[in-house]
């Protein structure tokens, strides 16, 4: 099975800028290039989004035998499928005979897929069964074993699938090098974990993955300003000054992030019924809950390009309000350009009210009509159409916030923690990170 | 049993009417247009097969609003601070194929029509088109009209727009 194996070099241009990144970024400087190249977009298919661990689905999306979705790493259409026996499979969305689509539908429940070119037929567990006039036509002679819809790497993490176009990537366990930690408060909030809450927004824009990818890396230092409406209105409790205050959390050389928001004088785990409070002190450690109860935003990127987010929030300004949790992945499409997968996830033992509310919080303030959304997708567009321009394509961006702060040894998460939580320490290890799987053959 | 041609031709003027005001940008004054107890709803259209089912999950919202969220967004887009909207999108709302029936009340009415909306942006050429299927149902109120309940479908399951931050 031919394997991706960074067929596609970089140019010496590009080659001898991504060589200066693995100086420049630690320095806090990273070139406007990257975020807006076809050449760049290339690379990444291949060195990146071949070789990384890529969010496919929730375990909830597909929870019955037969259940399945569509959905892409890189330019792959991969079909996520649970087969009969209730294992969670993926396989390339490609008829081995003549390439064709074998599913056409986002969702659904199929225990086969038949190609409607020749009808080839495939269990759902990927084997090829059916072939038409096998004995007249191909006497026998094709070896069936040999043609099975090409396989994709999945694994599990707490109800999330990522998969991998590598074959020899390390495993989804060492590849999330303890962020694992993190990704808890998200996804064990009780003793059987999340569901998604109906089906994923999804739109088009022209933006570039990375700078999305970076703002949820924990930028907490954009909300005060491209999100002011939300002071205006009173939808804030804090301040524009006490939004500061918390934590911001790397893997270092993982690229994974998170930005742990606090709101001095929060009561703990404010904004969740008290069933969820409950059944998380029973999920997790108690390092976790004395950093969690804290936490007002909780922000992170799984590298490369899953973004999760979590905060209270009050449909109406000065309500109490309730957590909501999105997840969203910003899915290459282009240079410069991405289709955008936003899911809301939801306690799954918590009370159907709760989960109501949590939907309606975050479609209001992160849906495909967002009010937050909006104004992120305007800066990003924008953004993302300037850097492309001769001028910019040769300078640099400052990545210095932070450079001097120290972390903090007495944190109880792994990774590496500074205070506070508006600084580009996770960034800077974001484009390193990057920079280095762009750089490997 | 129709509806009296002359109910059908106020709905059409009322629509129309609705539009100019969200193309003109008079939001204030389109938020009027809405019932008290209004609900504003957008639910996804996803891709399945044929014989699979319908092809909208209700349970999943690009808009569930009510008259009050509705008008929240309005604020918004009147405060200094919606970029989004800075400029302004510039809209077209073209409403057409009007259905009208009788409603489950006597004073209420079921008005189906076919929604295309242009929006463009800055200085470039490029537009997006959304398309989209709209049920309402009009009430009538002290010798005019409100909407009660609107009830969007676009014909997409990818959203052709980096936002929309505009009302449908």
């Amino acid at each position: 099975m031919q394997v991706l194996k960074g067929r596609r070099q970089p140019s010496p241009e590009t080659r001898a800028m991504l060589e200066s990144m693995l100086d420049m970024v630690p320095q806090g400087r990273v070139p406007v290039r990257i975020f807006n190249d076809p050449e760049i977009f290339e690379l990444e298919q291949e060195r990146v989004f071949g070789r990384c661990w890529v969010f496919l689905a929730h375990e909830s999306e597909i929870p019955s035998p037969g259940d399945y979705v569509l959905r892409y790493i890189a330019n792959n259409s991969i079909i996520v499928v649970r087969d009969e026996e209730g294992k969670v499979r993926a396989h390339l969305n490609m008829c081995r005979h003549r390439g064709n689509q074998v599913c056409k539908a986002e969702m659904g429940n199929a225990s086969h897929f038949r190609c409607s070119y020749h009808g080839w037929t495939y269990k759902n567990t990927g084997e090829l069964i059916g072939v038409p006039y096998w004995n007249e036509v191909y006497h026998r002679r094709l070896d069936k074993a040999e043609w099975a819809l090409v396989p994709v790497r999945v694994e599990t993490y707490n109800g999330l699938i990522f998969g991998n176009l590598d074959p020899e990537a390390p495993s989804l366990e060492e590849y999330l090098g303890g962020f694992q930690w993190y990704l808890d408060f998200y996804l064990k909030p009780g003793p059987n974990g999340t569901e998604v809450y109906g089906t994923p927004d999804k739109w088009v824009a022209d933006t570039d993955w990375k700078i999305c990818a970076e703002n949820f890396a924990g930028d907490g230092y954009h909300t005060p300003v491209a999100h002011a409406f939300g002071f205006e209105l009173g939808y804030f409790p804090s301040s524009a000054r006490t939004h500061f205050e918390g934590v911001a959390v790397h893997i270092p050389g993982k690229g994974h992030a998170i930005g742990l928001g606090r709101t001095p004088g929060m009561p703990p785990f404010f904004g969740f019924p008290p069933e969820v409070v409950e059944a998380m002190h029973q999920t997790l450690t108690p390092e976790q809950v004395q950093v969690f109860s804290q936490v007002r935003t909780a922000v992170c990127t799984v590298f490369p390009n899953l973004s999760i987010l979590l905060q209270p929030f009050s449909r109406i300004p000065g309500q109490p309000g309730v957590r909501f949790v999105t997840m969203r992945l910003w899915h290459p499409i282009g240079p410069g350009r991405i289709q955008m997968w936003s899911w809301c996830i939801v306690p799954k033992d918590a009370p159907q009210w709760y989960k109501d509310e949590s939907y309606l919080a975050y479609t209001l303030a992160f849906g495909a009509a967002g009010m937050f959304e909006q104004d992120d997708f305007e800066n990003w567009t924008n953004l993302t159409r300037q850097v492309k321009s001769t001028l910019a394509r040769d300078l640099v961006f400052p990545y210095e916030m932070g450079l001097d702060l120290e972390p903090d040894p007495s944190f109880p998460g792994p990774g590496v923690a500074v205070p506070p939580y508006v600084h580009e320490t996770n960034f800077r290890n974001m484009w390193a990170t990057w920079a280095r799987y762009m750089l490997r053959d | 049993m129709g509806v009296d041609p002359a109910i059908k031709a106020e709905i059409e003027e009322f629509l129309l009417h609705e539009a100019e005001l969200l193309d003109e940008r008079r939001f204030e004054e389109w938020i009027d247009l809405f019932a008290e107890d209004a609900r504003y709803e957008a639910p996804m259209r996803v891709t399945k097969a044929r014989d699979a089912g319908p092809d909208i999950v209700e349970e999943s919202k690009i808009f569930s609003d009510n008259r009050e969220t509705l008008h929240i967004r309005v604020q918004r887009l009147g405060t200094e601070f919606a970029w989004a909207e800075d400029p302004p999108s510039r809209t077209r709302h073209f409403v057409t194929n009007i259905r009208v029936q009788p409603g489950d009340r006597e004073n209420e009415y079921r008005v189906r029509c076919n929604l295309l909306v242009y929006r463009n942006r800055g200085d470039t050429p490029d537009y997006d088109l959304l398309s989209a299927d709209r049920q309402d149902i009009l009430r009538r109120v002290d010798g005019g009209w409100k909407i009660a309940y609107r009830r969007i479908v676009l014909d997409q399951s990818t959203v052709g727009s980096h936002n929309l931050s505009i009302f449908l």
